[in-house]
């Protein structure tokens, strides 16, 4: 059983170590970037090089790997070995999950410590999925956003299932924070790959539906417009016909504030061929009056023209996207 | 000038990073303003001292010693100041992490005999000449690869055959890279790196080309950018590997100037995407709402070069952005007013050759490295 209390302790001084001889690092005549290694790290590392040079697979080798990782989590080489040494001593995995878990939080961000995870529960099969939406669900809720956990989430509902919460998880993410982009991206990777859900299309009706509720309380929420998009992937002549969509953008636009988003989707809708009414074009007017500088008559040059102006930052964007515009027939 | 000595009280709350980058404390004031220019100077100590000793906080990246030489020596190759490098000492001790096999037949059995990223993962063959723990690593290799082209070394003169033949065992039947052959998570930064190990040694027998396509292909979310991996949320790093990568495997060119239909992504959807990645601060985010932060500006500015759409974005914005992540001490750090860490300082520099600051080297955005290096010209 690895015990945290010795974890600092010189090995030097400990006489279970004391038939190893410290193998030191071969720097070589003239090293290039040296570092200049705290003394507790070099000599764990030492101790590791004995040990793996002499591929002693053993408990006290184990725990030498934990203490090597809690060090350097980073080194791949020490998490390949410690696998060699579970295999070698038929440790308990789920043993090995809680080790990780105490390690999770401060290490969240390491793609050694989430691959080695993934190899434990591959061996555990079905009945770890459970802990794994547990623990991911933990990370997220002290960083939304991490990467690697919603990468081992999607590998979880890939591998071992439990598509049917995924929705409602991502909701109640999004319920917290409606401009959380993966939460987004998790909600498109269940409605286009849950087994449960029939499909894109199947679900696209009520899926426009709460984009457009997001879109209309946070109009400069680029996801939901990003997502609205996706969810006509590939299918621009369905996105057109899509009333909600052409909708949804004059609202916003009618509202004069937050538009950046409608405008720049209303422009792609007209680029697909979409037909606008004359409330389009009496929006734009409302928003844009100007004698010095009247709107072009084309409703998209005269968008282009809009942001050019309003999103600055991106100004020459919009200046070559009213370029490529098909001239006026 | 004087440089902060880093006292353990110093090291404070771990960063966040998505890199695995050594973490600076983040608790430190902020400079009351920063300096309105790129102090070309000061990187360059910042750079030489990284040369010859790098403080302890980077112990944990110790794995990884030929990615912190790579942003050293050719950061210094950006700022034109490769000259405080040994190039012949830096060239010997680069090609002694290479991985050789001992026979024709061991260059199949499944180990790779790229570079290793460090003496931590390399041992001597025991007696028997048994190397029973090579760790050949895609992104070592990369890195050992771009060293040397940096110092003017001819890669004609290496075992190429060997890292070519054996990089196919790390090739999976969907196209995707991992980076040992013992096994490793695979996503496309390694696809990126098989990309460059290939375009470097000029020579594209290393990797299957056509299924790395499909691969990244699958990578391209609903938004346009690119994730990591199939399924996962678009990000400005898996964004630059997905579109440097299908560069330099000859797949697109500068898009802009095509029509959209014939291109394999879908680069309307793309350009969309990434100019929006810049932030009403000036810099630019990863991915949607969240932080901007200074690697990005490489990341997603290179993609944008890479496709000609360098010019849309806002260039004063993203200097100034930049100039708030400069380090009093040199180097760049991850966001404004924070302590410098080599990884960002390398893609700080980057960045700053991207907006083609005087005195620095024009930079090949789809290998990250000097135009110079690149070509070969010393």
């Amino acid at each position: 059983m690895e015990s945290k209390e010795d974890d600092r302790e010189p090995l030097s001084s400990k006489a279970e170590w004391s038939d190893v001889i410290p193998l030191p690092q071969d720097d070589g005549p003239n090293p290039v970037v040296p570092i200049a290694y705290k003394e507790e790290f070099r000599e764990t590392m030492d101790y590791f090089r004995a040990i793996y040079q002499a591929d002693e697979r053993s408990p006290r080798a184990l725990r030498l790997t934990r203490r090597a990782i809690l060090l350097n989590p980073g080194n791949y080489t020490v998490w390949h070995f410690r696998r060699l040494v579970l295999q070698a001593l038929n440790v308990d995995l789920d043993e090995e999950l809680d080790f990780l878990q105490q390690i999770a939080n401060s290490n969240s961000k390491n793609y050694q410590l989430w691959h080695h995870r993934r190899w434990v529960v591959e061996r555990l099969g079905t009945d770890a999925k459970a802990k794994e939406l547990q623990l991911t669900k933990e990370i997220l809720s002290l960083d939304a956003k991490n990467y690697h956990a919603w990468s081992h989430r999607q590998w979880v509902l890939q591998a071992l299932g439990g598509w049917e919460d995924e929705l409602d998880y991502c909701q109640q993410i999004l319920e917290e924070d409606i401009y959380n982009n993966s939460a987004w991206n998790q909600r498109y990777f269940v409605v286009t790959r849950s087994p449960f859900l029939g499909g894109l299309k199947a679900v696209r009706v009520s899926e426009v539906r709460y984009t457009v509720d997001a879109i209309l309380a946070k109009p400069d929420n680029e996801s939901p417009w990003r997502y609205l998009r996706g969810l006509y992937r590939d299918d621009t002549e369905a996105l057109v016909n899509d009333s909600q969509v052409s909708l949804v953008c004059l609202k916003v636009i009618n509202t004069k504030s937050n538009y950046v988003f409608a405008l720049s989707m209303l422009l792609d809708l007209l680029s697909y061929g979409f037909q606008p009414s004359q409330e389009f074009r009496d929006a734009l007017d409302a928003l844009w009056t100007s004698d010095s500088h009247p709107l072009d008559s084309d409703l998209a040059k005269a968008i282009c023209y809009i942001l050019e102006h309003v999103d600055s930052l991106r100004a020459s964007y919009w200046i070559w996207r009213k370029s490529k515009l098909p001239l006026a027939g | 000038m004087a440089m902060k000595e880093w006292k353990p009280s110093d090291f404070g709350v771990e960063e966040e990073d998505e890199e695995e980058t050594p973490s600076p404390p983040s608790s430190i004031t902020s400079p009351s303003s920063p300096l309105p220019y790129f102090d070309r100077d000061r990187h360059v100590a910042f750079l030489e001292m990284m040369y010859n000793l790098m403080p302890y906080h980077y112990q944990s990246q110790e794995i990884n010693r030929l990615t912190l030489a790579f942003f050293t020596i050719s950061g210094l190759h950006l700022l034109q100041a490769l000259d405080r490098v040994d190039k012949d000492r830096v060239a010997n001790w680069v090609l002694s992490f290479q991985a050789h096999p001992r026979s024709k037949a061991e260059v199949k059995d499944g180990q790779f005999f790229g570079f290793h990223g460090s003496r931590t993962s390399q041992f001597p063959p025991d007696e028997n000449g048994v190397s029973a723990h090579n760790a050949g690593h895609l992104a070592s290799t990369y890195c050992a690869l771009a060293i040397l082209k940096t110092v003017g070394f001819s890669l004609s003169t290496i075992d190429k055959e060997s890292i070519l033949i054996s990089m196919r065992n790390l090739q999976w039947p969907d196209g995707s890279f991992m980076p040992l052959h013992v096994g490793a998570e695979t996503d496309l930064r390694f696809v990126y790196c098989a990309a460059a190990i290939c375009f470097m040694l000029e020579d594209w027998s290393g990797m299957d080309r056509e299924k790395a396509k499909e691969y990244i292909l699958n990578c391209q979310s609903y938004d346009g950018g690119f994730g990591l991996m199939p399924g996962l949320e678009s990000h400005g790093g898996g964004t630059y590997c997905a579109v440097a990568s299908l560069r330099l495997m000859g797949y697109i060119e500068d898009d802009l100037s095509k029509k959209a239909s014939s291109s394999i992504i879908n680069v309307p959807l793309l350009l969309d995407w990434i100019v929006q990645r810049q932030a009403t601060d000036g810099g630019f985010q990863g991915r949607a709402n969240k932080s901007s932060d200074t690697c990005y500006a490489f990341w997603v500015g290179a993609v944008l070069r890479i496709l000609g759409g360098y010019k849309f974005i806002d260039k004063t914005a993203l200097r100034k952005f930049l100039l708030t992540c400069q380090s009093e001490f040199g180097g760049f750090s991850k966001y404004p007013g924070e302590l410098p860490d080599i990884y960002h300082s390398y893609y700080g520099y980057t960045a700053f050759s991207l907006l083609e600051e005087t005195g620095l080297n024009p930079l090949c955005a789809e290998l990250g490295m000097t135009d110079l290096a690149a070509l070969g010209i010393i």
